[in-house]
């Protein structure tokens, strides 16, 4: 969990290796058994090329950060919007980043603005989009 | 996972109009399914359901009822979360779709979710934009 809130503030990113096996573990967890994901000669086929990871598992990433960042405030009053710029494939290392942008007071509660992105090994942009999370804890700004 | 559609029935994205309702399906969250999620994302749950877990199994009971055809690419999605979760909890998902449109050479579609735990209080809400490819014979 953060210990100061304040605007500019850098959350602590999470890194992940992507592996097929972790893909197709991900597939049996969620039941998400899109060939695009798991079978490699249909996937070659595509113009992906190859097997992509589930967004959605990129995506458990990106929950991550806020989780680590903002614990259970995260869970009980997040709100994430996210676009998928690009594929992960296994083989790739991805970092997904983060930053407060803002925050601001609505009646009476904080909440923080964030943005975050998650790139892969080679800074090409997999994942892009903002979250905002209610702080009602928090019950004022501290800067650092 | 647990899983259970009202009628078990499966459309194709054809038969889908903006304000078609999926059948409402009902899930457990329970310990092994959320611990094979944990595994698999390599996160950790103790007490509560991590989010993104109980979206998973939302979408994936929607699919149950939805049939796409392969190569159908995830482009953006939102969620926004109203409530923690126990392991264990029983969830009922409903989801409808939102908008139908083709651009070019692909098929866009936006479902909307919405996720209720057992005092039919949201937990959850989401949208969904997938793109399809455009068979040959549509083209």
């Amino acid at each position: 969990m953060l210990s100061e809130i304040y605007d500019g503030q850098t959350l602590p990113p999470v890194i992940r290796g992507i592996t097929q096996e972790k893909i197709n573990l991900y597939a049996e967890a969620s039941g998400d058994f899109n060939p695009i994901h798991i079978d490699e000669s249909f996937a070659a086929k595509t113009p992906l090329g190859g097997t992509i990871a589930h967004g959605m598992l990129i995506l458990a990433y990106v929950s991550e950060v806020m989780a680590q960042s903002f614990g259970l405030d995260w869970a009980s009053g997040g709100r994430l919007s996210v676009r998928f710029k690009g594929p992960a494939r296994p083989g790739d290392t991805v970092t997904v980043g983060g930053k407060i942008d803002s925050t601001e007071r609505k009646g009476g509660i904080l909440y923080a603005n964030c943005s975050l992105e998650c790139c892969n090994q080679k800074g090409e942009v997999v994942v892009v989009g903002g979250a905002v999370v209610k702080l009602p804890r928090q019950k004022e700004i501290v800067h650092a | 996972m647990s899983s259970k559609g009202k009628d078990g029935v499966s459309v194709g994205y054809e038969e889908l109009v903006p304000g078609y309702e999926f059948p409402s399906a009902s899930y457990e969250l329970s310990t092994p399914l959320i611990s094979k999620y944990v595994e698999a994302v390599g996160g950790s749950a103790d007490k509560f359901v991590p989010p993104l877990a109980i979206a998973a199994c939302a979408m994936t009971a929607m699919s149950g009822s939805l049939s796409l055809p392969p190569g159908v690419i995830h482009a953006s999605q939102e969620f926004e979360f109203f409530k923690l979760v126990p392991v264990g909890a029983t969830v009922n998902c409903r989801s409808r779709v939102a908008r139908k449109l083709t651009r070019s050479r692909m098929h866009i579609l936006v479902l909307e979710l919405s996720v209720f735990d057992e005092h039919d209080e949201m937990v959850q809400s989401g949208k969904a934009t997938l793109v399809l490819p455009v068979q040959e014979a549509d083209a």
